[in-house]
């Protein structure tokens, strides 16, 4: 059976007890793989994901080569209310890492997920879509590393995304482990249909490629996974409201589209006369569209990528 | 009064960034506050501030933006309720970015001067005794003992988040202060006014006008001279003392006690002489969190 363990248990001013928690399965000898999800509280589908894998590897945990810890939601207290930032501290705890032991308990659950996942031969991060968000799925790595890119092609999805790092990157979870892949896709702060299947079943194939679940285990034949393209920066182009207003999107996610072509309208909220008609600006498919739709001049309503 | 920058806000009224202009000429001083919507003491003291000058005419520009963040001070929020963000994360700003990206390049751009001022208040659980934060030495040292408020608290790598607007003036070369009173979400009047004070001398220092005089730093620290006392567990702390109270070795500055039932757990004494300069507001604590500081005494 595997072992479901509290890597760290926060006290909450009120006595309650908040444990956040990693279930390990244990096969004999082979590397050891991180899956984590939940860093945020926003992201269900990443949890949804992280719980499928490892029902998956409890069913066939005797036939393990490797050692699989999974972290179905790290940061418990932000999923407990669909919130992105920790409760009352009001923090993203995926700016705090590496984390601090003597720093305030969302400080404490970073530095101690990263004590516990320190050693893992590979480390998968699970996310959900951005919270105004529906994405395809994707995985993101560093864009230097050929290494991640690769293994990240077994991922069924559609994109590799090599991505160059923000100014935010060092404080995330994904930069404290060079070659972690970060999979990611549905809708924020929701369930998808069909996405949670996709991301699972890529998880359990990037395991057998890692060499640790057995191929012949496999849920699905291989042929049906997606060949995803794999893309930097340069392919990569983000769409903004020229007007503020209502975005109403014309285009589904992953549709391909022409430059210029629309994507869809931004409307007067009142009105709702015509403000702006939103065009994109390459040939290529839509890898992430707005469904919130209130939108200020600048914010972003579409990510597109060429191809 | 005028509106610098201005952006279309659905459902709503446009966003304006409104500045006050007092005087002309050098040298140039921008006061800005209310960066963060739930932060009303800067706001107030600003405002003050705009009262005075409106009598005195200053020799010389003061450009003053009482309130940044309109919107979140609309819904008692720090952030920028659209989209949740901190603009006082998003300096030097993008003229094509989102929009508190756009806000932030324009109060930046604005806010062109010789001495830079952001006004806060604590953060809502947290009451702060007005305080200047500056580097260890430098000009800006200098400007910060000039505002007479009772504590100036000297740090190094005070140039704060690059992000940040204070970080950023430095980056750009202006002389700025952080400025800090009382707590978020409560106006507290009598801070309010201690820092309106401390503005106006800090413009007399400056010259540009009569130099109202008063004023006392009791404290000059740096981070050794600071005694934070942090919650040995979680539970509810009763603060025993106010900021601004001068203490002595043993004396009681709260306790915690449990939530449910109030037995006393732990006690929390001040380890040396000092000035109260932070007392945690919100009773609810978890372990570690920051309870009391103590500012030891000028010249003690």
């Amino acid at each position: 059976m595997p072992q479901l363990q509290s890597i760290t248990e926060v006290e909450l001013p009120s006595g309650d007890a908040l444990p956040v928690v990693r279930r390990r399965f244990a096969g004999a000898g082979g590397p050891r793989v991180a899956i984590v999800a939940g860093i945020r509280g926003d992201a269900p589908e990443g949890v949804r994901v992280a719980h499928q894998v490892a029902s998956l590897l409890a069913e066939h945990e005797a036939a393990l080569t490797g050692t699989v810890d999974v972290y179905p939601c790290a940061n418990p207290l932000a999923a407990h209310q669909g919130a992105r930032n920790w409760p009352f501290f009001d923090t993203d705890l995926n700016r705090l890492f590496p984390g601090r032991a003597d720093g305030h308990p969302p400080q404490q659950v970073a530095r101690a997920l990263v004590d516990d996942v320190s050693g893992a031969d590979q480390v998968v991060e699970l996310r959900g879509a951005r919270s105004a968000f529906s994405e395809a799925p994707q995985a993101q790595v560093r864009a230097a590393d050929d290494r991640a890119a690769a293994l990240a092609a077994h991922a069924n999805v559609a994109v590799v995304w090599r991505r160059e790092a923000g100014p935010a990157a060092e404080g995330t979870f994904a930069w404290q482990f060079p070659g972690t892949v970060v999979l990611e896709g549905g809708t924020g702060n929701r369930l998808t249909a069909g996405v949670g299947q996709d991301l699972r079943d890529g998880v359990i194939n990037l395991l057998c490629t890692l060499g640790v679940f057995p191929e012949a285990r496999l849920p699905f034949h291989w042929a049906a996974l997606q060949r995803p393209i794999v893309v930097t920066d340069a392919e990569v182009s983000r769409v903004r409201a020229q007007r503020g207003g209502l975005f109403l999107p014309a285009a589904g996610i992953w549709t391909q589209v022409a430059a210029g072509q629309p994507i869809g309208e931004i409307v007067d909220p009142l009105s709702g006369e015509l403000r702006e008609q939103v065009c994109s600006p390459i040939d290529g498919r839509v890898l992430a569209i707005r469904e919130l739709p209130v939108v200020f001049p600048g914010t972003m309503v579409a990510r597109m990528v060429r191809g | 009064m005028s509106v610098v920058f201005s952006v279309e806000a659905p459902y709503r009224a446009a966003y304006e960034l409104h500045r006050l202009t007092f005087g002309s000429g050098s040298p140039t001083v921008a006061i800005v506050a209310g960066l963060h919507g739930n932060e009303l003491n800067g706001m107030h003291a600003v405002n003050m501030l705009a009262n005075a000058l409106r009598v005195q005419a200053p020799r010389g520009t003061v450009h003053l933006f009482p309130l940044v963040n309109t919107f979140g001070a609309d819904e008692a929020r720090k952030r920028f309720p659209f989209d949740d963000r901190d603009i006082n994360r998003m300096f030097p700003g993008d003229p094509e970015g989102t929009v508190v990206q756009r806000i932030a390049d324009a109060l930046f751009r604005h806010t062109e001067a010789d001495v830079c001022v952001d006004v806060h208040s604590g953060a809502p659980h947290v009451r702060e005794l007005p305080q200047v934060r500056v580097p260890m030495s430098g000009v800006e040292l200098e400007l910060a003992r000039a505002m007479g408020l009772p504590v100036v608290w000297r740090r190094a790598g005070a140039r704060l988040d690059d992000e940040g607007l204070v970080g950023a003036w430095r980056a750009a070369g202006r002389a700025a202060l952080h400025v800090v009173g009382g707590r978020g979400i409560t106006l507290d009047t009598g801070h309010s006014a201690t820092l309106a004070d401390g503005l106006a001398r800090l413009l007399g220092h400056l010259g540009l006008v009569h130099h109202p005089g008063g004023g006392e730093v009791v404290a000059e620290v740096t981070p050794a001279e600071i005694e934070q006392h942090r919650a040995p567990c979680g539970g509810f702390f009763v603060p025993e003392v106010r900021v601004g109270a001068r203490v002595k070795p043993g004396h009681l500055l709260g306790w915690l006690q449990l939530p449910i039932g109030g037995e006393r757990v732990g006690e929390i004494r001040a380890r040396r002489a000092g000035v109260v300069m932070t007392v945690r507001a919100w009773p609810m604590v978890h372990a570690q969190e920051l309870l009391v500081r103590v500012a030891e005494l000028r010249g003690r």
